[in-house]
């Protein structure tokens, strides 16, 4: 061993002091993942803010862990929540048990189930890792409004499955504004 | 073959107030059922199974055979046996029920009177289609005279038969030309065929035997009875004896209906009525009604009788002769019949309502324009998805104008699908439009 | 079934014929369908409306087969749901023919085309049969490219039948079981062709005023929500669970019915500890694959809002308090160790109970309570009932009278028993036996009710209160019933109603005897029959021998280890007997089970009674009257979430097992045994099945079962004439009204029947009530006001509800049978 071995080493970490840092600084500092990251689920909207999910429970079946439950209920005239006759009335992901597959995503037959790139999801209390409705559903993009409320694209749920955005554009939302929360852009 | 002209079942239409009971009786009229009511009924029976009377509703079952499967019980203990002639023309291009109960009401009566006689049935309903309400008036006006003429009612002409006949109008539904479903709107239910076994015979009106005979059928059994089976197979064809009215429509010089006997051809008929209308050539026409697969030019010299027309490939039917010029698109007239049969299926069985529904919108699509290729061989499945698969003859029926129609003219569906080739439109979304 | 080995021949039985079937030759019996005969070779031809317990309709075309007779293959396919198996037919199904197999396909498209697409939000999804054997024998793509046909989404046809018509494949299983099962067609096809939709009068376009007659007549059923069931689609959706979860989450469970002595096999479905829906079992012996509405769906009360789940005691303040379960027992304990040292206690166990909670009830009564102060009737009753129970009912089994023999009877004869209110299954199977094999019903009645109609019964009306001379009639002036009485498969069935009719049944003991024909019992409540069986009674013992008979109670003593001599050897008091007891300070405490103080014989005396009484002890699963009156009360568990059995009318044992496990709430059995600790005695009950063999050991069958002589010589009591102005009263409960297990349902609650008073119009006349208004009968107590509906009553009889909602016993003080005053218009 030579006399400047040691200090060899010293010149390592001096050189290093210099360098660009790769580490990230979690979490003072907040990276998003790729887009595609299997991370929270969201619960979109059709583009006047109507929630796509019809408590189909596709996604409950879907699931491996038996992380989602679900329970439907019955729109009204009175109080619409989403185009057509059915809703998601109790909707709850429990992370403590979601392994993140996206089976159930596949499985929704809306794409009201989609999942957005946040990965935040630990807790020092195990009910708080059971999202609800009110965690999961998406934000309201402009021209949206908070459900309930009547159909406001269409007659049906018809139009809202076959031209919702371009009714949503109809209705003076600009071109090149997104109108679906799924769309990747509402996600960033 | 007889002479085209022999007229049997049309001899006194033209006679003036044919339809009254004194022109009836001077003409020879009632004097079948005197004889008649001499015999025993076995007699009737036999008289008509040796005569070989097909029925004339578009089956061309024999009639003999039919009447002969009613029970043979006596009176008393046995339960009522029931007479029902089918007056519901429905099927598009008939016309020869009507026009014979609107001109020759009794000679309907007395074969109903013989037949029930032949029957031992005591009573006799007409079920006669609701829109032909002056036929409907008429036919009540000549049961009402039989009546007071003793000819109906109890102990006719004095040979303790008792009969009565009830005038019932239908309320307009194809089905109904069904027996079964003409039994069950008798009945005051929803016209729909009723499941087989048991048969009318068995169980028919109210559950008792009952034997259903198109008008036709029954106006000939006074003729036979006056003339004798052997008289009566000197007509027509060895297996379908007997005259037979032709109901001629169409592009003809002269339409309407024409007595003839059975086997007579097209090329006849065309005589009789005039030739072609403005002599434009004959495209398609067809045999026995819509529900019958058409014929081209080709086939001028099919005998029209059971067998002949069966050998060609269609059926006799009603005998109802659609004669349609070179003017007449095929795919439109096939359209049109079919949207008929959509129209009257009664909802039963799932391939006659379904496929009817789907069919009509594919011929309406190809129509205007906007078939493809593909859409010939669905329509082609989807018939044989349908024929022989409906609860009754409906089904069958609605596809034969189909079927034969792409068989002959396969070119003029090819055509419209042609034209909609070069505008390529954009595929539609499924269910975008509902 | 039996399969024949190749080349060999088989004897073919008498009245069976030989086919082949996929090339595999099968035996059949006459007149089995193509259909079934496949499916007991294992092959499933798909079908919509074929269903084995109605007509064959042969209308969704979905089962064709290929058939060849006598060696002649049929030119068409043949729908194997209506043909018939024959000598020497060859069939081949979609496994061995190509023409079966694409005309089902066929048909499997065509159905689809208009069907639309919304499993995901289908109630049906998941346990579809369209939805599975498009999945097994349709296309995988759909040709169908044109427009749809649609309607507007769900309408409902009744307040709990809600109705797609998108959806529906018309394969009339609905519209033919209301015809033929139940006997009200209310629902029929409409329109034709394509158009073509189930309706009923009130969804269809009539036009014609003429025909406006039947227009307003909703669905109303009992049997309305097995049409649910039997929709192999979506059409017909439940609205009490609609959307509410997906066949995948559900777990099921076999049960039994708690509401009326029919004893129906159900399927309880349940997700997360919580009841969803209840459907009907398979149960050829009993209500094959039917139920009523009320046992369909009438089972929330469970998870009412009110539910007791915590004992409770009456504090100081008189306030009832939450207690924990050992101050509750100890409280409860010392007030009944303290009334049985003294005056004593009585029990009234309800009619509600499991066999093993009434024999519970039964041993802590005798050995705990060491009385035989114990009655299970809560509504009126008789000495005479007890009599006849006694020697007629108790310790009979479905060899004595069941279902079976209903249907194989050539006359039934009704007596104080409305079938389709009291027991519906038993109407079903009565309908069926007149309809299907000509069965003669016979009813005695005051009015041509539905029951009468839809069992093309014949009335015998007679005033209430003269039944019993109407039954001893028979012989003179129904001389073709009598006759056809006394025929060997002829039985007689009497509801628990005959008790309010005295001499009732002693007549029907007597036409017994006379005719040779059998008599069954029908009580109303389900529990009726086990709770007899069971002893809680207070002159019999478990097993039906009587209280007085000391070897019976010496046997009893032994099997229950007691001392000998400790039996109490006096006949007990009944209901009504306790109840006036009580009031007076004859008794000191009452332990009550499940009872309706309105359905007691005087509602006011028996509340005076709990209010008076030193000490009620209350089992109870919700607030009631009882409760209101309680020292302690003690919450008990509903059927959901116990093991118990059931005894049905027939004395079929019905057992079931527990459905909701872990919700800690105890059966009346648990609750009386660890009672019966803290009193120092064992009753060997701390679960169903420990209470079951403990009862099957210990039953004392009675030594002199049969006739009682006493009985016999009583004569028919005459009615007594109605004072001037008054008029009889006929009535009796309808199936659904505001019974306590009938809370928080109120979609069950709209296909109620309306309460109307039913009067014939001579007697409106008379007494100045008009057609289509209200008229009001009253007695001094009380007064009730309905509106009049026209009926066949015999004049100077009227007929109410015996809830309207009101309890007509608590308002008028009044039941069947006595006289009241009738006036037109509210008072």
């Amino acid at each position: 061993m030579g006399m400047f071995d040691p200090l060899k080493g010293f010149g390592v970490t001096f050189a290093t002091m210099f360098k660009k840092v790769v580490t990230e600084q979690y979490p003072e500092d907040f990276y998003p993942s790729a887009p595609r990251w299997h991370g929270r689920h969201q619960l979109n909207r059709h583009p006047d803010g109507l929630e796509k999910c019809v408590g189909c429970e596709l996604c409950a079946w879907a699931c491996p862990a038996d992380a989602i439950f679900v329970e439907g209920a019955d729109n009204t005239e009175e109080e619409r929540y989403s185009p057509g006759e059915r809703y998601g009335f109790d909707y709850q992901i429990n992370y403590l048990r979601c392994i993140g597959c996206g089976l159930c995503i596949e499985a929704c037959p809306t794409r009201s189930l989609t999942m957005v790139n946040f990965y935040e999801l630990a807790d020092d209390d195990r009910r708080k890792l059971i999202y609800t409705k009110e965690d999961l559903m998406a934000p309201l993009l402009p021209g949206m409004e908070e459900p309930p409320h009547p159909m406001r694209l269409g007659e049906n749920e018809q139009d809202y499955y076959v031209q919702g955005p371009e009714l949503a554009r109809g209705r003076g939302v600009p071109e090149g504004e997104t109108v679906e929360t799924s769309k990747e852009e509402a996600i960033q | 073959m007889a002479d085209p002209i022999t007229p049997v079942l049309t001899k006194r239409w033209l006679s003036p107030n044919s339809w009254r009971l004194s022109t009836y009786e001077q003409l020879e009229g009632y004097t079948a059922v005197k004889k008649a009511l001499r015999k025993p009924p076995e007699q009737m029976v036999a008289l008509i199974k040796d005569a070989g009377l097909r029925g004339r509703g578009g089956a061309g079952f024999p009639a003999g055979v039919k009447w002969s499967f009613m029970p043979q019980a006596d009176k008393g203990a046995a339960k009522p046996h029931y007479l029902v002639i089918n007056a519901d023309e429905g099927e598009p291009g008939t016309c020869k029920d009507i026009p014979l109960m609107m001109a020759d009401p009794h000679s309907l009566i007395e074969g109903c009177i013989i037949a029930s006689y032949a029957m031992r049935a005591h009573h006799c309903f007409i079920y006669v289609r609701g829109e032909v309400l002056h036929c409907i008036r008429r036919l009540n006006a000549a049961v009402r005279e039989a009546y007071d003429a003793g000819y109906l009612g109890k102990d006719i002409l004095g040979s303790g038969f008792d009969l009565d006949i009830v005038v019932h109008a239908g309320a307009g539904a194809y089905i109904c030309g069904e027996e079964t479903a003409l039994l069950d709107s008798l009945e005051g239910r929803r016209g729909q065929p009723r499941l087989k076994p048991p048969f009318p015979a068995a169980a028919g009106l109210y559950a008792k035997p009952t034997t259903v005979n198109n008008v036709e059928t029954i106006a000939t059994v006074p003729y036979i009875v006056n003339g004798g089976s052997d008289w009566f197979r000197e007509m027509g064809t060895e297996k379908s004896p007997g005259p037979k009215i032709f109901s001629i429509s169409g592009h003809v010089e002269q339409p309407g209906q024409y007595e003839a006997p059975l086997g007579t051809t097209l090329r006849e008929l065309l005589e009789l009525a005039g030739g072609m209308k403005d002599g434009i050539p004959l495209k398609f026409w067809t045999p026995g009604g819509s529900s019958t697969p058409m014929f081209t030019a080709d086939h001028l010299d099919v005998p029209l009788d059971f067998e002949g027309a069966a050998e060609a490939g269609s059926m006799l039917g009603t005998t109802a002769i659609m004669v349609f010029n070179e003017t007449v698109s095929v795919p439109w007239a096939v359209m049109k019949w079919t949207q008929f049969y959509e129209h009257e299926s009664c909802g039963k069985c799932t391939p006659c309502r379904e496929g009817t529904f789907w069919l009509a919108q594919v011929l309406e699509r190809m129509v205007a324009g906007k078939g493809t290729e593909e859409d010939i061989d669905t329509m082609l499945d989807v018939c044989d998805n349908i024929l022989g698969r409906s609860f009754c003859a409906l089904g069958d029926g609605a596809v034969s104008p189909i079927e034969s129609g792409i068989k002959y003219f396969r070119d003029e569906f090819l055509a419209l699908c042609e034209d909609n080739k070069s505008k390529q439109s954009e595929a539609e979304l499924v269910g975008a439009k509902a | 079934m039996t399969i024949a080995p190749e080349n060999t021949e088989t004897e073919v039985p008498e009245g069976h014929v030989k086919l082949v079937v996929d090339g595999e030759e099968v035996i059949a019996p006459e007149g089995e369908l193509l259909i079934r005969t496949a499916e007991r070779l294992g092959t499933v031809i798909p079908r919509f409306c074929d269903h084995p317990l109605l007509d064959p309709a042969g209308a969704c075309r979905q089962c064709l087969v290929e058939v060849e007779m006598n060696g002649r293959p049929m030119p068409k396919p043949q729908a194997s749901c209506t043909m018939t198996v024959a000598d020497g037919m060859v069939v081949k199904t979609q496994k061995s023919s190509r023409v079966a197999e694409k005309a089902q396909e066929g048909v499997m498209e065509l159905l689809l085309i208009n069907h639309p697409l919304d499993c995901p939000i289908c109630d049906k999804g998941g346990e579809c049969p369209l939805q599975n054997q498009a999945m097994a024998h349709g296309r995988s793509t759909s040709r169908f490219v044109d427009t749809k046909r649609t309607f507007p989404k769900p309408i409902s046809i009744s307040t709990q039948v809600l109705l797609d018509r998108e959806r529906c494949v018309l394969c009339q299983r609905c519209t033919r079981f209301s015809d033929q099962i139940a006997g009200d067609p209310f629902i029929d096809l409409l329109e034709r062709g394509v158009h073509q939709q189930i309706g009923t009068a009130e969804t269809a376009d009539i036009h014609n005023s003429a025909s406006h007659t039947s227009s307003g007549t909703p669905f109303q059923s009992y049997f309305s929500g097995n049409t649910i069931q039997i929709c192999p689609v979506g059409a017909l959706t439940s609205a009490a669970y609609r959307f509410r979860s997906r066949p995948f989450d559900l777990v099921s469970s076999p049960s039994v019915c708690e509401h009326c002595s029919s004893g129906c096999a159900l399927r309880t479905d349940f997700r997360r500890g919580k009841v969803m829906r209840r459907l009907a079992g398979d149960d050829p012996d009993v209500n094959e694959e039917w139920s009523c509405d009320k046992g369909r769906f009438a089972f929330r009360y469970a998870a009412a809002k009110d539910r007791i789940r915590k004992p409770m005691v009456r504090d100081e303040s008189g306030e009832l308090v939450e207690a924990s379960w050992t101050e509750a027992l100890r409280r409860a304990a010392d007030a009944l160790v303290a009334a049985r040292e003294s005056n004593g206690a009585g029990v009234l166990t309800g009619g509600r109970l499991t066999v093993e909670d009434a024999y519970a009830y039964t041993k802590f009564a005798r050995i705990t309570l060491r009385s035989n102060d114990i009655d299970f009737r809560a509504r009126p009753h008789s000495a005479e009932e007890l009599d006849f129970l006694a020697s007629s009912v108790v310790g009979t089994t479905p060899e004595h009278v069941s279902y079976a023999s209903l249907e194989k009877a050539s006359a039934v004869l009704c007596v104080a028993f409305e079938p389709e209110d009291e027991s519906p299954i038993v109407f079903l199977r009565l309908r069926k036996a007149a309809r299907d094999k000509g069965t003669k019903v016979f009813h005695i009645g005051q009015w041509t009710t539905s029951s009468v109609r839809k069992t093309f019964g014949e009335l015998l009306a007679c005033e209430p209160g003269g039944e019993a001379a109407a039954v001893d009639g028979i012989a003179e002036h129904a001389k073709d019933l009598d006759a056809a009485l006394s025929s060997d498969d002829a039985v007689v069935l009497v509801g628990d109603r005959a008790a309010e009719v005295p001499g009732l049944f002693g007549a029907v003991t007597r036409l017994a005897e006379r005719t040779g024909t059998r008599v069954a019992w029908v009580p109303r409540r389900a529990g009726e029959r086990g709770a007899l069986e069971a002893g809680a009674v207070p002159t019999l013992l478990p097993g039906g021998a009587p209280v007085s008979d000391a070897s019976a109670r010496a046997t009893l003593e032994t099997s229950w280890g007691l001392d000998s001599g400790t039996m109490p050897a006096e006949p007990g008091r009944d209901t009504a007997a306790m109840l006036a007891a009580a009031a007076s300070g004859e008794l000191d405490a009452l332990v009550v089970g499940g009872v309706d103080p309105d359905d007691l014989p005087d509602p006011a005396a028996a509340r005076e009674a709990l209010a008076n009484v030193g000490f009620v002890l209350s089992l109870e699963m919700r607030p009631s009257a009882v409760t209101e009156h309680a020292d302690v009360v003690l919450p008990i568990a509903p059927v959901d979430e116990k093991t118990g059995t059931f005894l049905d009318w027939e004395g079929r044992v019905r057992p079931f097992s527990i459905t909701l496990e872990g919700t800690g709430a105890l059966p009346d059995c648990r609750v009386l045994d660890t009672l019966a600790v803290e009193m120092d005695a064992d009753l060997f009950t701390q679960t169903a099945q420990a209470a079951w063999s403990d009862f099957s050991r210990s039953r004392v069958v009675s030594a002199h079962q049969g006739s009682n002589p006493d009985q016999h010589s009583r004569p028919a009591a005459s009615t007594p004439d109605t004072p001037d102005g008054t008029v009889r009263l006929a009535t009796w409960r309808q199936l659904i009204d505001n019974g306590s297990l009938q809370v928080e349902e109120p979609h069950l609650a709209g296909t109620a029947r309306d309460a109307v008073l039913r009067m014939s119009a001579a007697t409106a006349e008379r007494h100045g009530v008009t057609r289509g208004e209200r008229a009001t009968i009253s007695t001094e107590r009380g007064a009730l006001t309905l509106p009049v509906e026209f009926t066949d009553l015999p004049d100077d009889v009227v007929w109410a509800p015996a809830r309207s909602p009101e309890s007509i016993r608590s308002v008028l003080g009044a039941g069947h049978g006595a006289s009241v005053a009738l006036s037109g218009g509210a008072r």
